[in-house]
């Protein structure tokens, strides 16, 4: 009920918004503002890789999904639709930070995101920032982030979109995605809803995914409002609700569930001043999750964190070369468990980002930033970056960082356990990339290496009793290459994207790659369209990993799609699209004994107007 | 399995010689498979892996074959392997979180069934009169479904149960009774529950927190260790050593420990042996007074047994690799030998 209000609230808020919107109409501005600018303007030394919302389409709208066959992100899935975390450049779950419109949104309670808890469909694009990024975007940001953009559009314009699907075990999903704007205000709002009795076969078995049902409702509101050539206001919005029954492994049956709850809120005032930019947001971010060990029973344990944040942006083009921003940010985290009281903490950062294009082809990057928070020392962050570009096809990149992640309130206050004297993770690397292009061909060639120490691990003191220690170092090294091909004969046209990575990771103390981190993963794309028919396939190449004790089996995977264009009125077009997930039917898993799907098959028609 | 073979080969020569050598004695027995009379470790694994195994390891130590049940069956054992118990020739392989009970031939670890039905979080097993006892947590969130499941040993079917309080572990008979320790399951008790075989009365007997282990010696009397209850919860208690008398189900005697003393793995071989912060203990029977020094120092035992004056234990390192064996005579108190089981060990049984 509470949800449900508090979603209400927001949509109220939201249209409260809207009609004040229209009463006015004093600006003309043709524009598309971005939710997270640092990220165009002060990453020239990063490989960003960015898929937007036609690539997002075509993928079965989990971040996971995304992620696994477009970027050189490996993942760790607890069987489909479970828990799911990232492995970039072979660093842990809690070492990829995920950015919200800016804001960092990774677990207090965990210090991860599961990657199955967000929907891409009401998103705009998604970009994949590789190298640490902990100046900009703090705890976590060590292999790389993930950002989630919502694009408001300042344009006359009224767009409907509505997805639906069905498929093989059941899946249900449907997805109404609205754009709406004039010179002076802006809306998207999307809905997506996801049900699944996810009850595939375990391939080689006679058993098939028990206890591994889910559904999951996003919501998704953006509004932006600009007052005059100064002043914009701008609102995101954000809510999740998703409840999973975990499933079991070939060994262990199940009966769990597991409910989690996000709601993410963010007010911007934005404004604009000559060479100034000035940006004040007001965050709050609500993350809750209940665990349930037998999910006919009414015991369960949880956790909550809310964050309340305030951050301060400002843009100072100092010439017409030279830009500086400064952030500072204030956070106050509180939580509260069945593990833990009532935990809470300070925050406070301050950010200084420099970048100047000193010529055509050279442009650098210099950046600062310390955290002062209530329960331990943060060390003082930097980065430098650079680009140079020979030419139109042929630029080099290269950037070195000093990182961190903070333990988590886990880390921190689980009882029993929890400990106060940890110190943050933190991690140096350097990455150096190289861009090639042409008309037909993107190459981009990047190579690594990451140090880290102090890192966080839960390991048996003297009496036997699990506790986190900044006890392990680990190496990171490995190169990257992804491929981008555009090919064009009359009305036939070719694409194609894929990526591979080579991925050492190693603990210091025996100089063993990690457990789950594969030495070689690749994966590719593949589209052929005519007219108004597309053919696509996918293909993820996964590596053998190491587990606790043993091996598990590298794979490989394989997806078509076929889907049709049809314009049903003049402003009505659909498409249809029809997919075969693992084509080949190959037995896999990417965690031991947790088996992924057979092949099944999914119809989907999308309807824009 | 080369090596299996080797070993099978080696213990048929070994017969092959006993039987040369002693033609005219009555006594000998043909061995009934490759892992007779050797010691089984059951490795946990970790949790939610199916990580879990069985390791076999020759009574003079010369020889280790790990992961037997995968071995001799071609399938993995399951998740979280708890402990064993021996009825005749068949030993009960309790796997925790796979919520079943492996039943194989004792002595070539073939697979004769597998009991997956009536189970929730089972722990340890014992048998009296033609019956499998096994305690059970239920589920581990709930104080209230925790119960003792009863199985018929002729059709390895659970056919009844019997509830009791809150976290049964450790289970052991005298051949009239059934004992049940009630460490607490996730949260901590103090008692020990008396079943009696065709009764549905069950007595329960209060003893120290967090009783975990168990033993009765020549006489007897049941010695009851408990841990205490630990520091995290801010309410921590010292252990306690009970002594009951089997025929009244009284404590006849209590040792206390220090209240930040949390002493563990009970065990009986002429006296009493457990450990006690990476120290190995002795208390003899009739003793009025706990050792303040230790027999062995710096171990790190998940369990510990003793038989014919040679102490066994094992440790689990680091919990992600292999394990270690140790054994000591108890008559020096030096090592004697050590061998690597599997992932984090934590049962010893000695099949014969």
């Amino acid at each position: 009920m509470k949800r449900l209000l508090y979603i209400f609230i927001i949509l109220v808020l939201g249209n409260v918004n809207v009609v004040h919107a229209q009463l006015d109409s004093i600006q003309k501005l043709d524009e598309v503002i971005l939710s997270d600018v640092k990220l165009k303007r002060y990453t020239s030394g990063y490989k960003v890789t960015v898929l937007k919302d036609s690539v997002l389409a075509k993928s079965p709208w989990s971040l996971t999904d995304l992620l696994r066959y477009n970027s050189n992100i490996y993942f760790k899935e607890n069987g489909y639709g479970m828990v799911s975390s990232p492995s970039f450049r072979g660093t842990n779950a809690s070492q990829t930070a995920v950015v919200w419109n800016g804001i960092n949104i990774n677990s207090q309670l965990n210090g991860q995101v599961d990657f199955n808890t967000i929907n891409t469909s009401n998103y705009d694009s998604v970009e994949i920032r590789s190298g640490g990024g902990s100046v900009q975007y703090g705890s976590g940001a060590i292999g790389g982030s993930v950002h989630l953009s919502n694009a408001l559009s300042f344009m006359k314009h009224t767009d409907h979109t509505v997805r639906m699907s069905y498929g093989s075990f059941d899946t249900k999903r449907a997805n109404y995605g609205l754009s709406t704007g004039s010179e002076n205000w802006s809306v998207n709002l999307g809905v997506a809803y996801v049900d699944s009795e996810n009850d595939y076969k375990y391939l080689g078995t006679n058993k098939t995914n028990k206890n591994g049902q889910y559904d999951n409702l996003s919501f998704n509101l953006n509004a932006g409002y600009l007052l005059n050539d100064h002043h914009v206001f701008k609102l995101y919005h954000q809510s999740f609700v998703g409840d999973r029954n975990f499933s079991g492994t070939l060994l262990a049956p199940s009966k769990s569930k597991y409910e989690d709850t996000n709601y993410r809120s963010m007010l911007e005032w934005g404004y604009f001043h000559k060479q100034y930019t000035s940006k004040v947001k007001v965050v709050h971010l609500l993350e809750e999750f209940k665990y349930f060990e037998n999910k006919d029973a009414e015991y369960f344990s949880f956790g909550r964190v809310q964050s309340f944040i305030g951050n301060h942006n400002l843009n100072i083009k100092l010439t017409e070369t030279i830009d500086l921003r400064t952030i500072i940010e204030f956070a106050k985290y509180s939580g509260n468990g069945d593990s833990f009281s009532k935990p809470s903490r300070d925050a406070f950062s301050a950010t200084a980002l420099w970048r100047h294009k000193v010529s055509e082809p050279l442009i650098y990057g210099l950046n600062i930033r310390k955290d002062f928070t209530s329960d331990f020392e943060s060390p003082l962050v930097f980065s430098v970056d650079g680009e140079y570009r020979f030419s139109e096809s042929y630029a080099l990149k290269l950037n070195g960082s000093k990182n961190f992640r903070v333990p988590t309130f886990n880390d921190l206050y689980w009882n029993p356990g929890g400990n106060l004297d940890l110190l943050p993770e933190s991690s140096y690397q350097v990455d150096f990339g190289q861009e090639f292009s042409s008309k037909f061909v993107d190459l981009k060639l990047n190579a690594y290496f990451i140090n880290t120490k102090d890192m966080i691990q839960w390991v048996p003191d003297n009496t036997g009793l699990f506790r986190p220690q900044n006890i392990n170092k680990v190496k990171s090294y490995g190169g990257e290459l992804e491929v981008f091909l555009k090919y064009t004969i009359g009305s036939h046209h070719l694409n194609m994207n894929s990526g591979y990575s080579y991925t050492v990771s190693e603990n210091d103390a025996n100089a063993k790659q990690l457990i789950y981190v594969p030495l070689h993963k690749a994966n590719l794309n593949f589209g052929y369209s005519f007219k108004a028919v597309e053919l696509f396939y996918q293909h993820l190449f996964n590596g053998e990993v190491d587990i606790i004790g043993g091996q598990l089996d590298g794979y490989d995977v394989g997806n078509l799609g076929l889907s049709y264009n049809y314009e049903i009125s003049k402003n009505v077009h659909s498409i249809l699209q029809f997919n075969i997930n693992n084509l080949y039917n190959t037995t896999y898993e990417n965690v031991a004994l947790r088996s992924m799907p057979n092949r099944n098959y999914q119809l989907q028609l999308t309807l824009k107007f | 399995m080369k090596i299996k073979n080797n070993l099978v080969l080696a213990l048929s020569l070994l017969v092959l010689s006993f039987s040369c050598s002693s033609d005219d004695d009555n006594h000998e027995q043909e061995p009934q498979g490759a892992y007779e009379d050797g010691i089984l470790i059951t490795n946990e694994g970790n949790y939610g892996h199916g990580n879990g195994t069985v390791t076999f390891i020759s009574d003079d130590f010369s020889y280790a074959e790990q992961k037997m049940f995968f071995n001799v069956n071609g399938t993995l054992l399951g998740d979280t392997a708890q402990s064993i118990g021996f009825h005749e020739d068949l030993a009960y392989i309790v796997v925790n979180n796979s919520q079943k009970i492996e039943v194989v031939n004792r002595y070539t670890f073939q697979s004769v069934a597998t009991i997956d039905s009536g189970l929730s979080n089972p722990r340890f097993i014992t048998f009296l009169s033609g019956k499998g006892y096994v305690t059970n947590w239920g589920d581990g969130s709930n104080p209230e479904d925790d119960f003792v499941a009863v199985i018929d040993l002729e059709t390895n079917i659970v056919s009844g149960t019997i509830s009791v309080e809150e976290g049964p572990e450790r289970i052991i008979t005298n051949g009239t009774s059934i004992y049940v320790a009630h460490q607490g399951g996730y949260s901590q008790n103090n008692i020990v529950s008396v079943i009696k075989p065709n009764s549905d009365e069950v007595e329960t007997i209060t003893v120290g927190d967090v009783p975990n282990s168990m033993v009765f010696d020549s006489q007897g009397a049941l010695y009851v260790l408990s841990g205490g209850i630990p520091a995290w919860t801010e309410n921590e208690t010292g252990g306690q050593l009970d002594v009951i008398n089997t025929s009244s189900n009284t404590v006849s005697a209590t040792f206390g420990f220090d209240d930040n003393e949390h002493p563990s793995n009970l065990t009986y071989g002429e006296s009493l042996y457990y450990t006690l912060n990476g120290g190995v203990y002795k208390l003899a029977i009739d003793s009025q007074e706990l050792s303040t020094t230790p027999e062995i120092e710096g171990v790190n035992f998940n369990f510990m047994t003793v038989r014919n004056n040679i102490l066994y234990g094992v440790g689990a390192e680091d919990y992600t690799s292999n394990g270690t064996l140790q054994s000591y005579d108890l008559g020096t108190n030096a090592t004697l030998h050590s061998k690597e089981v599997g992932i984090n060990p934590g049962g010893i049984y000695f099949n014969d």
